[in-house]
């Protein structure tokens, strides 16, 4: 089996590309897409200090709070080394916030039986989504579209604010599957299409294919116009299993 | 559905803060904060309301332009109430202000020690605004000049999350009854909805604190009655936001608060500017 795994983001619409505050990365057998939040600063860097710390083995799963402590003392370092304004320096004091959401593929040996399985974690309302023969088998960590609300669960680069409840889940995966790992705006409205009896998974499936009718700039930009989705950051990691 | 436009750099929305500086402003707080002058407890609110504005725009790179955002005062005259570099100005985009204040305080606030006590630790309080008691209560000619300053804004925001007006006052309008200009504020709109106009009332009446009621009976007065008429209903989201302080809030609530102290003030302000999304 292979695996081909193959990022792709937009900041929100009227942002620079330096504004993005998502991120993500590939490292097989590890993947991981965090979601900073935009109403705090300095979440950017916490957001890709999670997926790098996921993806080089920092982070596991079921993810333990005390595995976060490292990062949010470098986090600390990062921000300290900048001279800051009276309200950036009381802005980073509240600190950043971030979903995210971790995936593992792995192969469970049992005797000579090898079954390809898979495990998440997952903070807030960054999404998972298993596709298999043309239907969806697994939305992880939430699976309708009205679980999605303005205050989800987030990580905080702050030791002294509680890690909020982190979910984890298992699976198993074969040829042709295809893992979409999502920030919320586009979870959101991938969840919403489902619900009405779509298939999304098609168009995200086709995207830099020879199949695809538009790139994933382009298809963002008209879900964005005809308020499909909400502007914000998108990013989209797709994960094909051959 | 209104009050739900994008706030962006782009599509900015504005606050424009109606102090009263009359002469009773020297009075202490009704809401049982001691001798604390009703002025002075105003400008700490107001600072505190810039201040946390400036951190709610702000990000690494400094200071994004959601708001713009003004201070009228009114007392022996009506006009902008910015002190230091911003003396004059009406609407100010909000990375000026959070980078032009008159002088930077150090004050101290009590924290949590960690082992279940409080201790002392010093603070950078910007000042942009001073406390003044002096004159008469000329919210008629205020509440004038805050809709032209509005209608001036609106005609170059027509699609902007609607400007908020919050008046802040001990009560009596010395120059004639203030609800006509009220409804004027009231009746300015972008596509996305009609101004809003909230009304804090800081009176020197005793009485029960009243945060965002949905009727006035049971308010002391007809100057609270009259505020509470003048005021906006609160848009849902506030009112969700407020029961998630622990303030009930109808559905028919108003954006009118009486005689609270200045906590309740702050978060209710805090509540009243909170906008739907910013991006």
């Amino acid at each position: 089996m292979e695996v081909h795994a193959q990022e792709f983001w937009l900041p929100k619409h009227g942002s620079s590309t330096a504004e993005y505050e998502d991120a993500s990365r590939s490292r097989q057998p590890r993947f991981a897409v965090a979601d900073g939040a935009t109403e705090t600063s300095f979440s950017r860097i916490w957001a890709k200090q999670l997926v790098n710390a996921f993806t080089r083995g920092k982070l596991n799963v079921p993810l333990a709070p005390h595995t976060l402590r490292p990062l949010q003392t470098r986090w600390q370092e990062i921000v300290r080394l900048r001279p800051l304004p009276w309200y950036a320096e009381e802005k980073a004091q509240s600190g950043a916030f971030a979903a995210f959401l971790g995936l593992e593929l792995e192969v469970l040996t049992d005797g000579e039986q090898f079954t390809p399985s898979w495990k998440a974690t997952a903070a807030g309302d960054t999404c998972l989504v298993q596709v298999r023969g043309g239907e969806v088998i697994k939305k992880f960590p939430l699976e309708r579209s009205d679980e999605f609300g303005n205050r989800p669960h987030l990580l905080c680069s702050r030791a002294d604010v509680e890690v909020p409840p982190v979910s984890n889940c298992i699976g198993d995966y074969g040829c042709d599957d295809a893992f979409f790992l999502m920030s919320d705006a586009l979870a959101l409205w991938f969840y919403s299409e489902c619900e009405s009896g779509n298939r999304p998974w098609e168009i995200l499936r086709d995207l830099d294919t020879t199949d695809a009718r538009q790139t994933f700039d382009e298809l963002i930009s008209d879900l964005r116009a005809c308020h499909y989705i909400k502007n914000d950051d998108v990013t989209l990691l797709r994960i094909d299993v051959y | 559905m209104p009050y739900s436009a994008e706030i962006s750099r782009t599509n900015p929305s504005c606050f424009l803060f109606l102090i009263d500086q009359s002469g009773s402003m020297a009075d202490p707080f009704g809401g049982g904060e001691g001798n604390l002058k009703k002025s002075d407890g105003v400008a700490d609110i107001i600072n505190r309301m810039l201040q946390n504005l400036v951190i709610k725009c702000a990000k690494e790179e400094g200071i994004r332009d959601y708001f713009h955002v003004g201070v009228l005062g009114y007392g022996a005259q009506v006009g902008p109430a910015f002190s230091g570099s911003l003396t004059g100005r009406q609407l100010v985009p909000i990375s000026e202000i959070g980078n032009s204040p008159a002088r930077v305080e150090q004050r101290n606030k009590q924290v949590p020690d960690g082992a279940g006590g409080l201790v002392e630790q010093a603070i950078r309080f910007p000042i942009w605004f001073e406390p003044v008691a002096n004159g008469g209560t000329p919210m008629n000619s205020a509440l004038r000049q805050a809709k032209a300053i509005v209608a001036d804004w609106l005609s170059q925001h027509p699609n902007s999350y609607p400007p908020i007006v919050i008046n802040i006052t001990d009560g009596e309008s010395t120059d004639g009854d203030p609800s006509g200009a009220a409804s004027d504020i009231t009746n300015l709109a972008t596509a996305d909805g009609n101004a809003l106009l909230f009304n804090i009332h800081c009176s020197s009446q005793r009485g029960q604190p009243v945060v965002f009621p949905s009727t006035e009976a049971g308010l002391p007065d007809q100057f609270a009655v009259q505020l509470f008429r003048m005021s906006s209903s609160l848009p849902s989201h506030m009112a969700a936001a407020a029961a998630s302080e622990g303030i009930s809030a109808g559905e028919s609530a108003r954006g009118f608060v009486f005689n609270a102290g200045m906590i309740e003030i702050i978060k209710a302000l805090d509540i009243g500017t909170r906008p739907s999304a910013l991006r």
